[in-house]
């Protein structure tokens, strides 16, 4: 048996990771500002944001291509001033897997801010503290469970992307071949063997990072179950 | 000193609410959804009135007029909301610490010690909130609010979480430690005459999003403005007035004295269950005794309540049980008191 290339594994776990990152810091204040505003922006915003679950992967991948291609604004912009390559590139990839599981984390995280006891939060301006340390020491930590959820989804969402990632990033062995594409060129080489091999290594890695997500929102929440 | 003047439109609801305080606790009674909370809210700068004033002392928190508006967290407000929301993910001590924001950590701990001895709360320290009785809950956020030595202190049906038996033990408790460790303005939402009447000073009504009465809980209680003010403090007995003749007024075909030497200024009269009484002798007291007919005995448990007819007029009497044997056997009299009976404007 031929050495198993690993830069798939190495690369799907990046990606994850960094597009986990990112919908982090975009995602949780996008899903604040939504459980906070009744209006038609708000709605509208929310739509569009629940659009990558409901949407085909490849529909989706088609619109990030013309967003981001070389022939559109942005992506010419980035390519001209910048020397950034979104389309058949890594970051392509993130870009791909950050669209698709930021719903996830927003939806969830939405949902946690609103059953937060607004009173509570209340107590704590009455308190002296500014509404961004009330965020940080108090909304937060009582959402976490629906936002540790949201990251868990998320990221199982974005490690597990094909069709938006073929689309935008393409199948560049070592350069852009994550994962679950690996897994099908394998297959479609006819080679079961590897395949098998990678399929066993997905599953392993996503349960340990399953499990180990799920015990630290455990750690966290402590004091807040009920 | 508090001076609040608020007006707010919220749709189908208006809060329009005046008053002044010196010092004291200034029990604010009302139904639900009278507005007592909305007062409490804007006072705390959690609720922004349309047009108004609020003062604590010499320090303007809101004025629609010099454009004040002191945000929430700079106001040095104490609250205490109605379900007491204590941080669930933070313990005892570290909720009482909370409001101590800046000060050096050896200064918080020496704060939260001293204030947890006050409550009774020392060995608590560790636990998280949802480990602890509703009365300690209590006690935790109250002591969250007294650490951060407030101007004011605002107490939102604070023991509407609570079990009736455990009420009036923690009643006395909350009343000492407030006393012992606070001196300024306490405004105390309440919808519980007895309550109210048991723990504050002063009584304010409200009815409809405006505050009707404000006065000494006795003279609120035993004068109370109208109609709707009789109801807030719990008198059933109420009756329009059908004519006037000095002390005198008739109400469906009764003719009642009143304690008011001009019986005028009123278009109602009224008068608690609990101060109607029964005299055996027709000599005894002629004015204002009458003969009457049983309708109906509600049982309590030690006072009975007996729903009686004279004439047209329903009365309803607070008596004790051991007495109600002999007033429904058929020799006693009704008889109204004329200065416990009050005139009601409209």
């Amino acid at each position: 048996m031929d050495q198993i290339n690993l830069f798939p594994l190495y690369l799907s776990l990046r990606v994850a990771l960094t597009a986990t990152v990112i919908t982090i810091f975009i995602g949780l204040p996008i899903a604040y500002y939504l459980s906070r505003s009744r209006g038609r922006f708000a709605d509208f915003l929310d739509t569009v944001i629940t659009l990558p679950i409901v949407l085909p992967p490849t529909v989706l991948g088609y619109y990030l291509l013309v967003l981001l291609g070389r022939q559109s604004s942005i992506g010419s912009f980035l390519e001209e001033r910048f020397n950034i390559m979104i389309v058949f590139t890594p970051t392509g990839a993130i870009i791909a897997a950050t669209v698709v599981s930021i719903p996830f984390l927003i939806k969830s995280a939405k949902a946690a801010f609103l059953g937060i006891d607004q009173n509570v939060v209340n107590a704590a301006r009455v308190l002296g503290r500014t509404e961004l340390n009330i965020f940080l020491t108090i909304t937060v930590p009582l959402a976490w469970r629906g936002i540790a959820a949201g990251i868990t989804l998320g990221f199982a969402r974005a490690l597990g992307d094909f069709g938006t990632t073929l689309m935008v990033a393409g199948s560049i062995p070592n350069q852009t071949m994550t994962m679950p594409i690996a897994i099908y060129d394998a297959l479609l080489a006819g080679n079961r063997e590897l395949a098998n091999i990678l399929v066993f290594i997905m599953t392993a890695v996503s349960l340990l990072v399953l499990y180990t997500i799920n015990r630290l929102e455990k750690r966290v929440s402590k004091g807040v179950a009920k | 000193m508090l001076d609040v003047n608020i007006n707010k439109d919220l749709g189908d609801f208006h809060l329009n609410v005046e008053f002044q305080v010196e010092s004291g606790i200034i029990g604010i009674l009302g139904p639900s959804g009278c507005g007592k909370s909305l007062t409490l809210q804007a006072i705390a700068g959690l609720l922004t009135p349309d047009t108004g004033r609020i003062a604590i002392g010499e320090r303007t928190l809101f004025d629609t007029e010099q454009k004040v508006n002191i945000p929430t967290r700079q106001r040095n407000v104490g609250y205490v909301f109605q379900n007491y929301a204590l941080f669930p993910h933070l313990t005892v001590a570290e909720n009482i610490g909370y409001g101590l924001k800046g000060l050096p950590k050896q200064e918080v701990q020496k704060q939260v010690d001293d204030i947890l001895e006050t409550v009774q709360l020392k060995g608590l320290a560790k636990r998280y909130p949802n480990e602890l009785s509703g009365g300690q809950q209590q006690r935790v956020a109250l002591a969250r609010t007294l650490v951060t030595k407030p101007d004011i202190l605002l107490l939102d049906e604070p023991f509407s979480a609570l079990d009736q038996h455990v009420k009036k033990m923690l009643e006395l408790e909350l009343l000492e430690i407030i006393k012992h460790n606070f001196s300024g303005v306490v405004l105390f939402v309440t919808h519980n005459i007895e309550e109210a009447y048991r723990l504050c000073d002063y009584i304010c009504l409200y009815d409809c999003g405006r505050n009707i009465q404000f006065g000494k809980k006795v003279d609120v209680l035993r004068q109370p403005v109208n109609k709707a003010a009789a109801r807030i403090v719990g008198c059933e007995n109420i009756y329009e007035i059908d004519s006037y003749e000095g002390h005198f007024v008739t109400v469906g075909g009764l003719q009642l004295k009143t304690a008011n030497t001009d019986a005028q200024e009123g278009k109602y009269v009224g008068i608690h269950s609990y101060d109607v009484t029964f005299v055996t002798d027709e000599n005894d007291c002629t004015t204002n005794t009458f003969r009457f007919d049983v309708r109906n005995i509600v049982e309590g448990i030690d006072h009975s309540t007996i729903t009686v007819t004279v004439g047209d007029l329903i009365f309803k009497v607070d008596v004790r049980k051991d007495n109600v044997k002999q007033i429904t056997a058929g020799d006693t009299l009704l008889y109204l008191p004329p200065e416990k009976i009050f005139l009601l404007g409209v």
